[in-house]
This record gives structure tokens, sequence and C-alpha cells, in this order.
């Protein structure tokens, strides 16, 4: 293991990936934080929520959209196949899809594809539940390469299948496959480096910069840990075992303190990075996060406790010390991004809400049902519309432009 | 849960089930003294339940956590965080029951492993002195059951088995209300878990194991297989090398109601049909690996000298309108009572002028 040097530790930043100014070209955005930069939206609406502009079916699944160059793209899984949507995003139009072998992979729950494509420079990069992974052309959706990283470098499957989002890094592209990652050429597919054939953790890699150099974010099983893009060489691991192995939650990196969290009654903590050791600030079981992270505004995290399925709770956290500032029990779990200090959440019943960031409490200012079944997927904003599916992927887009 | 066992109500209904009986994390006989001592417990197998058993045991304040043992390594490491976070102590991880039981010499020891499993750790807990606490079901088999009830009657310590629903408060007053006559004479007892996905199981293919799971000690005393990612977390429950399908894992709840409300050792004969007629045949071959193999379709009638008891499994064909979906009718002279799982006990008495009686549970385990 590379050692790392503790006067390294400098300012971090935020890495955008680079694009139109409302594109949200991967899971998370384009800040790998969940947030939007969009201010001009409607933030209330009528009881029967914000006009609806278009419906798509797309198949089973927990993939959530991205959205780049006027264009929606998803992944759904039907009759023993996963399929790529491109769709116009305003319209809903199908503008191409590719379609692929793939088995549903239901265990304990729907199945179907749980990563989002990622989108970069006209290219769509998608990996599938069992290692396909693609690089698709953006316009006409035809196969600029593509690979099958199971067989081909023998890996172990986690339990449930890869649903890490690719992230794009210069000309690599990094996956959460193996047990401390790996990166791909962008252009060919080539493997550049792989960590080991170990179970991953199902988190999107997460860019982050020490002292100008970037490094990335990634889970196994058993633990949160950083990579040198380039070479892969493990820079700190934070050992974080979970019954079922399920890291999930995206970490959240503010300078040099990270914080983590997953479900199946685990909790969260925020470590301290001295050098490559990862100093404990504290833990506690105040935020069980099973899949999807929390969104950090003002020093405080707003996300869900708990797992599906299950009374799970909406918490505000103060971050700095992982005490509970407020708690919103009528919740059975759901999701969370947001925009200019609004939380934009989905429950997992189909409901979307409005609410102000705030740590002085939880008051929506806008509610509506627009949804039916099981909606574990994060909702996305993008130019004025909001994006939200279900499990079985029925998918609506909401307007909610001024 | 265990705390909650303060008397020795369920002793004789312990013994009548086969196994010597005791209460471990309550006030049992042979701990009179006070401050009360703290037992170094064991647990043999680290999943979901051995877990739920473990936690139940920590809350009592009567267990000190000396020992975890897995073969596979990763939901140890989760245990041992979990005790460490709630107690403070250390407890060592082995890969291997039989060095566990000799370097820490437990005084209790928890059996919360896959059913295959069952029967030698017990017996050799037993033999290294330790109090046994087992899961349901016993053991796999009647004869590993035998070695082990042998076992258990070869030492001065107690066995207990698993078997919650025996403490379950709805379970408690709703065999109170059964044996007060009020259900009037009952002649049959239906016993029965339905629903459930339907269509043709797929099969999914044979890899290399986990990371950190010893694949050899998980078959241990049964049959090797390929690993396959069906069988874990707790999918072998389908897989006859290793349990016994819906009848042996749901089965032995409602039929310990059974024995434990009628007081009946066994009956007289027993006749069992079923099949895989949704699922369809079971698959393992390389190409496209495995399946599970246990019935999606059982029925079973035992004859008992007084009374006649029916098993049903069914896994499709939920029934939306059908109220009771899991659990035991109990038919009797005055009326019908259903004993269930989260949905309480209810009396439907024959007259349609009575108020039907019901009770919640206060647990859903």
């Amino acid at each position: 293991m590379k050692k790392f040097n503790t006067t390294l530790i400098g300012i971090l930043t935020c890495i955008s990936t680079s694009t139109e100014a409302s594109d949200w070209p991967m899971f998370r955005g384009p800040e790998h934080n969940g947030i939007s930069k969009e201010t001009s939206w409607r933030k209330t609406w009528p009881k029967t929520g914000p006009p609806k502009l278009w419906e798509a079916s797309v198949g089973t699944g927990f993939s959530s959209m991205s959205v780049a160059d006027g264009k929606l793209f998803t992944l759904g899984n039907q009759d023993k196949k996963d399929t790529v949507y491109a769709l116009d995003a305003v319209s809903g139009k199908t503008l191409w899809t590719h379609v692929y072998e793939s088995k549903i992979g239901a265990k304990f729950y729907e199945g179907g594809p749980g990563s989002t494509p990622t989108v970069d420079l006209g290219k769509v990069y998608v990996l599938s539940k069992w290692g396909d992974l693609f690089c698709l052309d953006g316009k006409q959706g035809h196969t600029v390469w593509q690979r099958q990283l199971e067989q081909e470098e023998g890996l172990r499957l986690p339990d449930w299948g890869f649903n890490g989002s690719p992230l794009v890094h210069g000309d690599h592209l990094i996956l959460n496959v193996g047990g401390g990652g790996m990166a791909v050429d962008k252009k060919t597919g080539k493997t550049i480096w792989l960590s080991n054939d170990e179970e991953s953790g199902y988190s999107t890699p997460l860019p982050f910069e020490i002292a100008d150099k970037t490094y990335v974010a990634l889970s196994s099983g058993n633990s949160f840990l950083a990579a040198d893009p380039t070479t892969g060489s493990k820079i700190w691991e934070i050992k974080w075992p979970t019954r079922y192995g399920v890291n999930a939650a995206d970490p959240i990196i503010v300078q040099n303190e990270v914080w983590v969290g997953s479900g199946y009654g685990k909790g969260h903590g925020l470590f301290k990075l001295n050098g490559a050791v990862a100093e404990v600030a504290w833990t506690n079981r105040e935020l069980r996060t099973q899949q999807n992270a929390p969104v950090l505004l003002g020093g405080h995290l707003f996300g869900f406790d708990g797992n599906g399925g299950s009374r799970a709770p909406l918490k505000c956290i103060e971050r700095k010390t992982g005490k509970v500032v407020w708690e919103e029990s009528t919740f059975k779990y759901g999701s969370v991004a947001a925009a200019d200090e609004q939380l934009i959440i989905l429950s997992a019943q189909g409901e979307l809400l409005i609410a102000p960031a705030s740590p002085e409490g939880f008051l929506p200012t806008a509610r509506a049902k627009v949804l039916n079944g099981k909606c574990w997927t994060v909702p996305v904003l993008s130019n004025g519309l909001i994006y939200v599916r279900n499990s079985k992927g029925r998918t609506i887009c909401l307007d909610v432009r001024l | 849960m265990h705390s909650k066992l303060k008397t020795n109500r369920n002793r004789r209904a312990f013994i009548q089930q086969g196994l010597q009986a005791s209460l471990f994390f309550g006030v049992a006989p042979y701990i009179k003294a006070a401050p009360p001592a703290r037992y170094r417990t064991a647990l043999i197998g680290c999943g979901w339940w051995g877990m739920n058993v473990l936690h139940e045991a920590m809350a009592a304040k009567r267990a000190k956590v000396v020992g975890l043992c897995d073969v596979y390594e990763r939901p140890m490491l989760a245990s041992k965080d979990e005790v460490s976070q709630r107690t403070g102590e250390q407890p060592r991880c082995y890969k291997d029951y039989r060095d566990l039981l000799q370097r820490e010499r437990p005084e209790v020891v928890i059996v919360a492993t896959p059913d295959h499993w069952h029967a030698l750790p017990c017996i050799e807990a037993l033999k290294t002195g330790a109090h046994v606490y087992v899961e349901k079901p016993t053991s796999h088999t009647i004869g590993e059951s035998r070695a082990m009830l042998h076992a258990s009657r070869a030492s001065d310590r107690a066995v207990q088995v698993g078997l919650h629903r025996r403490i379950g408060p709805h379970h408690l007053s709703g065999m109170q209300f059964l044996k007060s006559g009020k259900v009037g004479t009952i002649g049959m007892v239906k016993l029965f878990v339905t629903g459930g996905g339907g269509g043709p199981e797929t099969p999914v293919g044979h890899t290399k194991p986990p990371t950190g799971m010893d694949w050899d000690m998980w078959c241990g005393p049964a049959p090797s297989r390929p690993y396959c990612r069906k069988l874990t977390p707790g999918g072998w429950r389908n897989f006859l090398d290793y349990a016994n399908g819906t009848l042996g894992d749901w089965g032995v709840h409602w039929l310990d109601q059974l024995l434990w409300w009628s007081e009946e050792t066994s009956p007289k004969t027993v006749y069992s049909t079923g099949g895989r007629p949704v699922l369809g045949p079971a698959i393992f071959n390389d190409k496209e690996g495995s399946t599970s193999d246990a019935p999606d379709t059982q029925t079973v009638s035992y004859a008992f000298e007084n009374f006649t008891a029916v098993w049903e499994h069914r896994k499709y064909a939920g029934n939306a309108q059908e109220h009771h979906r899991i659990g035991a009718y109990f038919y009797g002279s005055k009326g019908v009572f259903h004993m269930g799982w989260r949905d309480g006990w209810t009396f439907y008495p024959k007259s349609k002028g009575e108020p039907v009686v019901h009770e919640d549970p206060s647990f859903d385990n």
C-alpha cells in the first residue's frame, strides 16, 4: 500500500464533471453530492402535484436517471433482458435503446439493474448487475466497445451484483468492481488496473481532491477505501464490516473528514484522515443508510435512517457531531436529492415532497403522490424537470419550470 | 424475550418435545446467589437470527460474550462489531467451532447455524461442559436429533430449543384461550403457510464462494456442492441437502403449537405428498447452475388419537381475500380459533350472534 504523507492533506474541493449548467450526467449529479445547482424552479404546486409532461415504462430496476444534451438515460429489465433507454428529456420520446441479455436477479427484492448510465463527451457508459460493461454512442446508441468483466477478470460478484455507476476520470473509467475498484481505458475498455477479485460494495466511485491530487473513494463488502485513480493503489481504508456486505451509500468527504453509512442496523460515522490512517471522530446508529446517501447542506446531513420496507424516518443530523437535530417519523423509507437549499424527497410509497433543508425542522412546502408501488430510486431535477421512477419501471417527468 | 422466562411453565412441554429443557437467561433454579453471574457465552453461526438470540442474551445482562464462530468471516466481523459496540467486550472469532470450545470453554453455547450444522456443534459443546441453546429445527435428520438427545441425557447440561413461539405473549394468551374450552371439542387442526411469487424458478450459475467463506466447512457434514448465490444468505432453507424446506422451517413452529396444545408427543400415522408443480423441476448442472430443490407444494396428514391434523404449504397463489395466510386453525365444536403471526390470534364463534375475540401480537418475529 502506498504510504500517504500527512503533509499532503490540504484543501479538498468538489470535482465537477464538465457539462451544461443544469445537466445531470451521472448518479448524484455533476458535483457527485446529490445537489443540483438549479435555483429557478417551482417549489410549490397544487395538491395534484406538478404538471406531468410524460411517462414511460422502462422495465424493472432501481437505476436512476442521467440527463445530458437533451437526453435522459436509464436502465430496466424485462423478459430476461436489460434495456438502456435514451429518451428525449422533454418529450419522453424514445430516441434509441440498447438491449442485452441479463437475468433479473430478484433476491429478496424485485431485482433489475441498480446502476445509472454515465454520460461523458457524447458517450454513455453502462455497467450491468452481472459485469457487462458498455460504451455506447450517445446519439445513435451503437456499441463503441463492450466487455464482460465477471468472466473476463474472474471476479466474485457481490450478493446483489454490481450497482455502482461508472465514473469518468480523465481517460479512465473507474468502476466499483473488485474489493478496491477497477479502472479501464474509456476509449477501448482495456483494463488499466484491477484491485482484486473480491466483492465490491454498491456505492458509486466518488472523486475527491487532496493537495491538488485526485483520489477516488470506493466501497467493498467490509470497508470504505480510497484509491489512486491512475494506479489503483490503496490510499486509506475505513474498516466498515456490514452483515450482508452492503456498503451502498456513497461516502461524503469534506476536507479530511469522511462520512460513511450503511443499513441493516449498522449506522454511520465520521472519520478524520491522518495520512493513511482514518481516525474515528464519531459513530452511531442514527443514520442507517441502506441504499441512497444523504445530502449535506449547511453542515447538516439529510437522509433516511433504516431499510426499505420498514419504518425509516427522514433525519437531519449535524455532521460534525453525529447528533440528531430533528427526525420526521411519518416516513417509511425514501430518498433525497436537493437544489437551491431545498430537499427533493421521494418517499418509498411514491410521494414527492419539497422542504427547506433546514435544521429548524421538517416543514414541507409542497407534496403530492406521484407514483405507486415501490420507489427506492432517488429523484432527479434537471433543467426544471423532475424525474421519478418506481421499481416496476414507471418513469414520470414532472414540470417545475417557472 | 428470554428474560420473560421467569417460571418453569414451559419445562414440561420442552421435555415432551424430546429435549431436556432449561432456562438460561432468566432466573434458573441453579443460580440463586446474588449478584447474578454472567455466563461465558459463545455464538456458533453469526447470521441474522443467531445475532437476534445473542442480542436477547446480552439484553438480559447474564451473558458475557467470549467467542463467535462462523465459516464466513463477514457476518462474524459484523457480529463482533455489534457485540463490542453494545458491551465493550471483544469476543474472539473462530472459523472452527472445535477451536472455540477448546480455547474459550464457554458455559453457554448458542447454535444458530444452518440446519445441517446443528447436531455436531451441539454434541461437542455438551461434551466440553456447556449448556446449549440450539435453534429450531433441532437438526436436519431424525438420526441427528436422536444423537443430540442421547448426548444431552449423557451430560448434566441443559439443552434448550429455540422455539420462541412458546413464549410470545399472544401465543401464551391464545393457548390459555384454547385450553379454556371456549373453542369446544377440537377435532381437526390445520397448520399452513401460503402465498408467494409464482412461475418457474430461474437457476443461478455456480460461482466462486464469497471472499472469506470456507465453503468446504460450510457444507461440512452434508453433501458438498458448488457454491451458488442462491444458497446464502438464508437460501439454504430451500435446499434439501441442508434443510427441509418450508415444513422444516415454518412447519416446526406450528407443529410445536399443536404439540403444546394437545400435550401429545407424536401422531400414530403420517402421510405426505407434494412437489414442485409451479417452481418446476430442480436444476443442478454446470451449465445452468442451480435452482432450489425443496417442494413448493406439500400436504401432510397426521392421525392422532383424538384428532386429525393437516399441514399445507404452497409458495404461490396468495389469496388477498384470505384473512390469514399463515398459522394454525383449531376447529372446535364452538367455532374456529386461529393462532397467527403478525395477525395475533382470533376466535370466530360458530353462532353469528357471538362476538369475535381477538388479540394482537406484541412482537413480530
